[in-house]
């Protein structure tokens, strides 16, 4: 019975792996045409991967295992994602129902390897990036979990896989108010936890500003092109996560041949959807202080709390 | 079964006595640490026949007008037994190698062997007579421990006096406590308190001081202020045995008191408990997360975990008060998960921090870094062990988490006003430790065990010896271990608390019955394999085209004079986050810059100093501290060293009991 | 309409209330202030006029196209010429602390809310805390807020928050009640739009740290 499960999964990161650097081409392609650039086209994070996977990395004196490793754990982290989030279709494994805590844990190790790496060299640049990620990878802990808790107040169960069914069968509470609150938070929060503006800026590499550019300044080589791919999946597999509650039509509710070609190219759709409005918000946003980001996760925590309570208050009787 | 193994517990704890009088200084680490083992492991066993419902009773032949002396485990008695005998266990073993100096002692020894026998009692002791005597038996023989290095360190001395302090605080509640309730009840026997019906008016009263008095043991906030001072000062393996062990006997105590003694649960009772286990479990991780003394850092984390456990027994309290029966089981089932979990990790963190303490003398984190190539065995156990106390997945705090925020989340939907807007709050409460814990063990590992070495020490260091090695690895086993079957521990805490909406089916998976979770941590892992080995594959493929290019600086922006002292340290990992909690930590700073003779544009030296005080030291103890210094100065009066005064002393009391017994 | 429509309209209405103002207190620029408080008032007429397509009340509609025009239109407007030329201030407690300190407010908001579940079921009466909440929120900004203009959003958001108890507990007011309520609303913003610009012809900003000596 772990089959069909099994299979969705291997589809879900097949998927994602082809999607994630065309995803990431878009967004970096949108934001050169709105910006009045010519772009280097859609196709040019799949270029870069192959490039850096054929150069060697660099080894200074006093870094450990974690160099090497690191990538890794981080891009297994993001795979496992991919599989456990609802993308293409909504059944998960039977022990490990797709819960969105195990999902937060999964994304911290990730998280937490990115933050080792960057500790590794002993540079001044690394070990500050590490810092501030962790710093704001703590603050967005709460957000995440209070707007999970909102999520699920709804139907009793942090299992991603049912909030979504119970959102295909009746869109209408997607509109209700926990929902929309819950959303929003939500979605600052992966905004902060993947590094995007206006928390971090991907493309900067000014050393007072960066944040996950400071951690990988050390890798090179293969090892650079595995925290990158790794960053990407995360982030297209959190874009993915916040498309299946906002947008989750085109679920493959079963294994079969059509529902799966449909969920897949919804998924695309989905995506790439979420990457061009990502883009072009970032292009009217300008990045905050390090000191005011904590405002801005104090306000996304309130969100989540008043999505919470307004769950309470809009029990239809 | 079990009144024979009580009873070998007890002969073990002799025999380990005559062992250390008896055996050579140069042997005597090596004979007497297996018979601390030994110990440890009688009461692993004693323990696991006590979960599994067995009985047996050793009465203590003294006559003391209270009443019988019995110890005789309950189920959850017999499951701290359980935790305490394996932690006594490992630290036995870690002891061979780690002692020396005063801590290789003969007092030492034997006062390592009593504490943890002591330790075992308290969970078995089937009245009050029995229990206390077991607790202060405990209470002394750790404080003769914290105090063994008070010759080399005067700081030893000062936590020494406030863990005594603290800790007779705690006896003196309990004591009181209990008291009340021997009065109440008319007996001392723990089953008859059980089946007592209490009157509101005693039940609270009792309640508040056994909370307290539980509290000061395990080091709830505000009542935490020994932790952070006795655990550094302590040896190491004597940090891991009170932190991992000891303390859980607070939370046991809290445990007995809330769901056995006085069960009429009551919706203050629960909120005062979650709120002293919020603010602990917040307050105890950012002291933690900003502290760069590793030992210091782990006593923070102690206070939070045990926040946790009080967090989620104050929700088990708040649900029952509630009628939410299958919800509260699971979260008394999460504060017992909690309370195995974090003796599991917090073991191997403190061995570890020992082992780093014996190979460079430092325990300051901004002095550490490079161990991981040094002390290879350290770095891994330490590591896995961090992996835990981050509460990450695979390992067993992810998994006590996982069981606390699915019983406070289905909490929610409830008709009562106050439990329902608590439940959120103490799930924001709960992340916002969990996002704290993971900075705080990620600096600890990475600023410890990577990048170069800070200090002249650490560059030095070589792995531990043997004994301590096994240890280390047991203690990071075990948390893996339970991460990955956390069916077993389920089965065991299904038994301990006598709940039947948590259970396991099979050794791998925990179910939830109460709030329609599962969780098998096998699966992830399956998954975690099947995709990690594609990845590795490539990896290897492309490693073996292009090695690693070895070259001589790490990027510098440019710039080719890296040296150790420009790397991170701790102090600057954690500056963000002091900075955006300056209003709850209140950091002292100094920035003293020093211009340049010749021109006051250029810079010669900049000093920055930073000192985190605990606020509750200065804000709450000192002024006490001060008002009874007032007291004992005014009473100094009285102790002016004239015989005549004395003798007046003794006839004006002479003459109240007179006059009071006329009455 | 229907009953689950109903509840969702409520639903929806409270929740843009209360978004409204978290907003106010995160974007204390003054720019975002006046939109906000607009939006707040937009909202408070659509829960009117909820209520009066409910109750098929022509009286609430009434009421509606005032709160609309007076909450939505008039006072934030006002509000803006009183704030031209202002800068928003620092407030006393930072904006992380106060935000944190909104969602305790709201948390007690509800948990004070509780007697007066007794007062029946229903989605109304199930939103009454969002009433409650922004009055709290309203005095918080009065008590941190360092501008009188600030001061005037916080009293504004006390009047959304008693206007919105108001109308969910009794299912709707009368038009002559509200149409007093709107005008006192009004001669008091007047008065305060006069005095702000009297203080700052006086000191050169309205910056209240500056009135310290009151009692004089």
């Amino acid at each position: 019975m772990n089959v069909a499960p099994a299979l969705l999964a291997l589809i879900q990161v097949m998927a994602m792996i082809a999607f994630t650097p065309l995803l990431v081409g878009i967004m970096r392609q949108v934001r050169s045409l709105l910006e009045g650039r010519v772009g280097a086209g859609v196709g040019q994070p799949w270029r870069d991967l192959r490039k850096l996977m054929r150069k060697e990395p660099l080894r200074a004196p006093g870094i450990s295992w974690i160099q090497a490793v690191g990538p890794i754990v981080l891009v297994v982290s993001s795979l496992i994602l991919c599989a456990l989030i609802p993308l293409v279709g909504t059944i998960a494994f039977p022990g490990l129902p797709d819960d969105l805590f195990v999902v937060v844990g999964v994304l911290l190790i990730g998280t937490v390897a990115l933050a080792l790496v960057g500790l590794d060299a002993g540079s001044a640049f690394g070990g500050m990036g590490s810092s501030r990620h962790m710093t704001i990878a703590a603050l967005v802990e709460p957000t995440v979990l209070v707007s999970i808790y909102a999520l699920s107040v709804p139907i009793g169960s942090s299992a991603l896989s049912r909030i979504v069914n119970q959102r295909i069968a009746e869109p209408a509470t997607m509109a209700a108010p926990v929902s929309l609150l819950a959303m929003v938070s939500l979605a600052i929060a992966v905004v902060a936890e993947t590094s995007r503006m206006p928390v971090d800026n991907p493309s900067t590499h000014l050393e007072l500003t960066m944040v996950h550019e400071a951690m990988v300044l050390e890798s090179s080589g293969r090892d650079l092109a595995w925290l990158e791919l790794g960053s990407w999946l995360r982030l297209s597999a959190m874009l993915g996560l916040i498309g299946a509650l906002a947008l989750p039509w085109g679920m493959a509710l079963e294994v079969a041949p059509l529902p799966l070609l449909v969920g897949v190219l919804t998924l695309g759709l989905r995506l790439a959807v979420l990457a061009m409005a990502l883009a072009t918000i970032e292009v009217f946003l300008a990045k905050l202080r390090l000191f005011r980001v904590p405002e801005l996760l104090a306000g996304s925590f309130v969100l989540a709390l008043l999505a919470v309570i307004t769950s309470y208050l809009t029990v239809t009787v | 079964m079990i009144d024979t193994s009580l009873l070998v517990q007890f002969l073990l704890m002799l025999l380990a006595i005559s062992v250390a009088i008896v055996a050579p200084a140069r042997y005597r680490a090596l004979l007497t640490g297996p018979v601390v083992s030994a110990i440890g492991i009688a009461g692993v066993v004693t323990g696991w026949a006590a979960v599994t419902g067995q009985h047996g009773s050793l009465p203590v032949p003294i006559t003391i007008p209270l009443g019988a002396v019995t110890f005789a485990p309950s189920a959850l008695g017999g499951y701290f037994m359980l935790v305490i005998g394996a932690v006594g266990a490992i630290c036995g073993i870690y002891a061979i190698g780690y002692v020396h100096g005063p801590a290789a002692s003969r007092t030492s020894w034997i006062a390592l062997a009593v504490f943890v026998t002591a330790m075992e009692f308290v969970p078995a002791a089937a009245d009050v007579v029995a229990f206390l005597l077991a607790w202060e038996l405990m209470a002394v023989t750790s404080a003769i421990l914290v105090v063994t290095e008070h010759a080399q360190r005067p700081a030893v001395k000062t936590a020494a006096l406030w863990y005594v302090a603290m800790t007779q605080l705690s006896f003196f509640l309990v004591l009181i406590g209990l008291g009340i309730l021997s009065a109440g009840a008319g007996s001392t026997q723990f089953a008859v308190f059980r089946a007592t019906h209490w009157d509101a008016a005693t039940a609270n009263l009792a309640f508040v001081l056994l909370v307290l008095g539980f509290g000061a043991k395990s080091g709830i906030v505000p009542l935490h202020v020994w932790l952070p001072r006795a655990h550094p000062e302590a040896p190491s393996h004597v940090s891991a045995l009170m932190s991992a062990a000891m303390v859980k006997l607070g939370i046991y105590g809290a445990i007995l008191t809330s769901t056995q003694f006085l069960r009429a649960d009551t919706m203050w009772w629960g909120v005062l408990l979650l709120a002293l286990g919020t603010v602990s479990a917040v307050y105890g991780i950012l002291q933690a997360s900003v502290t760069s003394d590793l030992k210091r850092l782990l006593a923070f984390s102690t206070t939070e975990n045990v926040g946790l456990m009080f967090l989620a027994l104050g929700a088990a309290s708040m649900l029952r008060a509630n009628g939410i029966n299958a919800v509260a089981d699971s979260a008394i089932a999460a504060c017992l998960f909690l309370v195995i979990a974090h003796a599991a990790f917090k073991t191997t963190l403190f061995l570890g921090a020992g082992s780093i303490l014996r190979a460079s003398g430092q325990r300051d984190l901004d002095l550490l870094g490079g161990l991981g190539s040094r002390m290879p065995v350290t770095s891994i156990a330490f590591g896995l062990a961090a992996l835990g106390a981050a509460a990450l997945p695979l390992t067993a705090g992810f998994v006590s988490e996982w069981v606390l925020l699915q019983s406070l989340i289905h909490g929610a939907g409830a008709t009562n006003r106050i439990l329902a807007i608590t439940m959120p709050i103490a799930v924001g409460a709960v992340a916002l430790t969990a996002g704290l814990a993971l900075m705080t063990f990620v600096k600890a590992y990475g600023i410890a065990f990577l990048a170069r070495p800070r200090s002249e020490g650490t560059s030095r260091a070589k792995e531990s010896p043997i004994s301590m090695r096994i240890a280390m690895l047991l203690g990071a086993a075990i948390v893996i271990a339970m991460g990955l079957t956390p069916g077993l521990t389920a089965h065991a805490i299904a038994l301990a608390a006598g709940i039947s909406s948590v259970k396991a089916t099979g050794p791998l998976t925990i179910d939830l019955s109460g709030v329609a979770a599962t969780l098998n941590p096998g699966q992830l892992l399956a998954l975690a394999l099947v995709l990690v080995l594609p990845v590795v594959a490539t990896a290897a493929v492309v490693a073996r085209k292009r090695p690693r290019r070895a070259v001589d600086l790490a990027w510098g922006c440019g710039g080719n004079r890296l040296s150790p002292r420009m790397q991170y340290t701790a102090t600057s990992y954690a500056e963000p986050l002091s900075r955006i909690f300056d209003d709850s930590l209140r950091p002292e700073r100094d920035v003293i810059v020093t211009h340049s003779t010749e021109a006051r544009y250029l810079v010669d030296r900049i000093q920055y100093r930073q000192r985190l005080s605990d606020v509750f030291d200065s804000r709450l103890y000192t002024p006490i501290i001060s008002f009874v210094e007032r007291i004992g100065a005014s009473a100094r009066r009285l102790q002016n060293g004239k015989i005549h005064f004395y003798l007046a002393y003794s006839f004006v009391a002479f003459l109240v009991v007179l006059v009071v017994m006329s009455l | 309409m229907t009953d689950a429509l109903f509840a969702q309209l409520i639903g929806t209405c409270s929740a843009a209330m209360l978004l409204s103002a978290v907003l106010l207190v995160w974007r204390r620029a003054q720019a975002a202030a006046l939109p906000l408080i607009s939006l707040q008032g937009l909202a408070l007429a659509g829960l009117v006029a909820v209520l009066g397509l409910k109750q098929h009340s022509p009286e609430l509609l009434g009421v509606a196209v005032l709160v609309l025009a007076f909450k939505a239109v008039v006072l934030p407007l006002v509000l803006v010429r009183s704030s031209r030329g202002e800068r928003g201030g620092a407030p006393l407690i930072n904006t992380a602390t106060s935000l944190i300190a909104m969602a305790a407010l709201t948390a007690i908001a509800y948990a004070v809310s509780a007697p007066m579940a007794s007062l029946g079921t229903g989605p109304t009466i199930q939103a009454i805390p969002v009433g409650i909440a922004l009055v709290l929120y309203g005095f918080l900004l009065l008590v941190t807020g360092r501008h009188a203009i600030v001061q005037l959003v916080g009293f504004l958001v006390i009047d959304n928050g008693t206007s919105t108890v108001a109308f969910l507990s009794s299912g709707g007011v009368p038009i002559i009640v509200e149409l007093g309520v709107v005008l006192d609303v009004l001669l008091v913003i007047l008065i305060l739009y006069v005095l702000t610009g009297r203080i700052r012809s006086e000191f050169g900003a309205t910056d209240l740290d500056d009135l310290t000596e009151l009692r004089d």
